[in-house]
């Protein structure tokens, strides 16, 4: 247990001064702690970072990410993965080492303008991210309504240990699909359901910043305040790797949440 | 020389699938109707430093128009006329995909077409715009900056330079010898008519107006049609695919409904 | 600069109503151009200014890319409309000065070295000018910059100072610009107090020039609030302050 202190920050603005460890987008200059995004600031006993609310997505080894193919070489796809850099999708991952540009084709595989989900294999700031489609449920969106928000919403989104995402799947019936680099694809039966679901999520991305967000999705969805038992259940395809990123940014968000969730 | 290229927006399959779905029940993915038009906004003088202006989005389209007013020789062949030239530029700002530089063609095509709807209709009598038949001339500047692009800057464009002359004031100048100069009085420009384009894209069989930036990447012909409260003035059509004379027709009508319908717009607007 | 009428009057009034002390009205709204990754639209007195940055994003052309940094680029251009006689829409040497000098003015408050390879561009477009336009349009890029979610080590604020009537004004205006005895733009960084920017046309003795240096900060620093209010209200509305509620975990 310990408390953690949270403030609205802009680049420049002093957070702490003294002896506290500089975490994410905090730089130290002199005795101070000073934010260098937009964002929430949050001091707390391991540190001081700032959970940012603008920026794009800047790739990461491992983070799942949904994608668009946008043009293919004889070797490699060019996939648009809404970021800094266009990430390339090695016709090898797809069809093995013994891929032959004369024999195969590529365009049959992947075609421009395709979805596809994704995990980043490499990316090291030297060279472009490099993808990889071998895993489960990795591949080809075959359908689906799509949306862009920030990369900066997506931990508030999938909510502490998948909370908020789980809250709109389950209201809405839809499957939601979250590329950590801000994609986001909805998928259920009932049209209807995906407005809602789509409307849901547009309003994490608004008001990601704000205190007892989960209740408010909860008054939209028209879902009872019962606190419920979080258990994530297989729901099909977008489960997994929801799931994954979960795990992977639960820390930023755990914090955040927390206020909404107690 | 111009060249084909791709556009670069690509739109998904997914988005593809689903608008030819829409298309296919008479709808469109934002819920509009064929003939709709997005909400338009216009906002008059906006530039107090130009003779006249105009601020139009059309959707997500912007445009700032700003009109400067000065004295030159007249065109050649155009002795006694007054000189009218619209220039267009697609601002970096607007887009990820526009580079600062010279207009590249789609954008001086665009300027073209918007200067013939105004030109043709004689929107302005230019003959009233001459201090010295042959030797000179009032010469309007109409720039058109392009702050962001949200599809179908054809009629974002025209409806901003339409604006921007309807409520511009015209300084009065004098010859005083050889010499030209401004009376600090101003006049309106010599309107007589009001010219409104209106955009239709084909999308296979479909042909819907004031497409948006998917539509107008997924689009395979565009038509800009351009009338006045009589008729036509003023037609282009664009892109690498084809139209039947019936989609044709049928486009040229919607035209005159729709821009009947802007034109309206635009004189209560500026009758203030 | 040669000055040939009085431009403060005898209550000590400038041509445009104000004291020698007073800024003009500055408004500045965020997010204005819906394509950008982070933009500003600033009115700074007549001058009407949008700013947008596109970035980190890819270089083109792809040998531009610096294998450990990000590559800074700037454009400032004025809209033909924008002055009193239609200006040409080509880059002229004064547009090509100042985007340099932009650029420089801004690159000390971004963490380039955090985006390697990549470039982040800013644009700058002057739809009406007035005196002064170079320091709101840097004042409008900062914000663009913070807007985007570019790492930066503080804003960069900007304002002008200036002589007239042998007297030391803050934020020069068209007519002052024009008629009066000297203009010293300055872009600061208020946190790290550094000066990013300093230009001067005209004469100063030694006692005006630290004067008049003195009065352009205080300047930055009113512009800075003004920055910063536009960029809280984007991002948290009318809620300023998070509850500082103690999270137990």
């Amino acid at each position: 247990m310990h408390d953690v202190k949270r403030r609205y920050v802009i680049p420049g603005d002093k957070i702490a001064d003294g002896n506290f460890r500089p975490l994410m987008n905090v730089i130290k200059s002199g005795n101070a702690l000073v934010a260098t995004r937009i964002g929430i600031a949050e001091t707390g006993r391991d540190g001081v970072k700032v959970i940012p609310l603008s920026g794009v997505y800047i790739p990461r080894v491992n983070d799942l990410v949904i994608g668009k193919i946008v043009d293919h070489s004889s070797l490699s796809w060019e996939v648009d993965i809404n970021s800094c850099f266009s990430a390339h999708l090695p016709a090898q991952d797809v069809f093995g080492r013994d891929f032959s540009p004369a024999r195969d084709d590529m365009s049959k595989h992947f075609a421009v303008g395709d979805m596809i989900t994704a995990r980043i294999m490499a990316f090291d700031r030297t060279r472009d991210p490099m993808l990889t489609v071998q895993d489960r449920d990795l591949g080809k969106v075959p359908r689906g309504e799509l949306l862009k928000i920030s990369a900066t919403r997506v931990p508030r989104l999938i909510g502490k240990r998948g909370s908020m995402i789980q809250t709109i799947e389950q209201a809405t019936q839809t499957r939601v699909l979250i590329g950590q680099n801000g994609i986001v694809v909805v998928t259920g039966r009932d049209p209807e359901g995906i407005k809602l679901s789509v409307r849901a999520i547009q309003m994490v991305e608004d008001e990601a910043h704000t205190a007892n967000l989960t209740q408010r999705i909860k008054v939209l969805l028209n879902v009872p305040d019962t606190p419920q038992e979080i258990t994530r259940a297989p729901i099909g395809n977008g489960d997994a790797k929801s799931g994954e990123i979960d795990s992977n940014m639960g820390e930023v968000e755990e914090e955040l949440e927390v206020e909404g969730e107690k | 020389m111009s060249a084909s290229r791709r556009s670069p927006v690509i739109v998904e399959h997914l988005r593809k699938q689903q608008m030819w779905d829409a298309l296919a029940k008479g709808k469109r993915l934002d819920g509009r109707e064929f003939d709709d038009q997005r909400p338009l906004e216009i906002e008059l003088d906006v530039i107090k430093k130009a003779n006249g202006s105009a601020r139009v989005k059309l959707g997500h389209s912007e445009v700032i128009a700003g009109i400067k007013v000065s004295t030159g020789e007249p065109f050649e062949g155009l002795e006694n006329k007054g000189a009218l030239i619209v220039s267009a530029e697609v601002l970096p700002i607007a887009s990820p995909h526009a580079e600062p530089g010279p207009p590249d063609e789609e954008v001086i095509e665009l300027a073209r077409v918007v200067d013939r709807g105004v030109r043709e209709s004689e929107m302005i009598d230019l003959e009233k715009l001459v201090l010295v038949p042959g030797k000179v001339v009032y010469t309007v500047f109409v720039d058109c900056s392009i702050v962001n692009t949200d599809g179908n800057l054809f009629d974002a464009t025209s409806y901003a330079v339409v604006a921007a002359l309807l409520s511009a004031k015209l300084p009065v100048l004098k010859m005083e010898g050889e010499k030209v100069v401004d009376t600090s009085e101003t006049r309106d420009m010599p309107i007589t008519t009001i010219p409104i384009s209106i955009t239709a894209a084909r999308i296979g069989d479909h042909v819907l107006i004031d497409q948006g930036p998917e539509e107008e990447a997924c689009m395979d012909a565009r038509i800009t049609i351009t009338t006045n409260e009589e008729g036509f003035c003023a037609v282009q059509k664009g892109f690498t695919g084809s139209f039947t004379v019936e989609q044709l027709k049928k486009a040229a009508q919607s035209a005159r409904v729709k821009g009947e319908e802007v034109r309206a717009r635009l004189k209560e607007l500026t009758a203030k | 600069m040669t000055q040939t009428r009085n431009l403060i009057d005898e209550n000590g009034k400038r041509t445009d109503g104000r004291t020698a002390d007073e800024l003009r009205e500055v408004k500045i709204t965020v997010g204005t151009v819906r394509n950008a990754d982070g933009s500003a639209f600033i009115e700074f007195g007549k001058n009407k200014i949008v700013a947008a940055v596109y970035g980190p994003r890819e270089v083109h052309p792809k040998h531009m890319a610096q294998p450990d940094r990000c590559v800074l680029r700037c454009r400032y251009h004025m809209s033909p409309f924008s002055t009193d006689t239609r200006k040409n829409p080509a880059p002229s040497r004064r547009e090509v000065e100042i985007s340099k000098v932009m650029r420089e003015a801004l690159e000390p408050a971004l963490m380039l070295e955090d985006y390697p390879r990549a470039a982040i561009d800013v644009y700058v477009e002057v739809l009406q000018s007035d005196g002064g336009s170079r320091c709101a349009g840097i004042a409008a890029a900062s914000v663009a910059l913070a807007d985007a979610g570019i790492n930066m080590r503080d804003l960069v604020s900007a304002c002008a100072a200036g002589k007239v009537d042998e007297q030391i004004v803050l934020d020069i205006n068209d007519t002052e610009d024009k008629e009066g005895g000297a203009d010293m733009p300055v872009a600061y960084m208020p946190r790290l107090e550094q000066v990013t920017l300093l230009q001067l046309d005209g004469k100063l003795s030694q006692e005006q020039f630290n004067e008049c240096l003195d009065k352009a900060i205080s300047g930055c620093k009113i512009v800075y609030e003004i920055q910063k209010q536009a960029l809280m209200q984007k991002y948290f509305g009318n809620e300023t302050e998070l509850k500082e509620e103690v999270a137990v975990q």
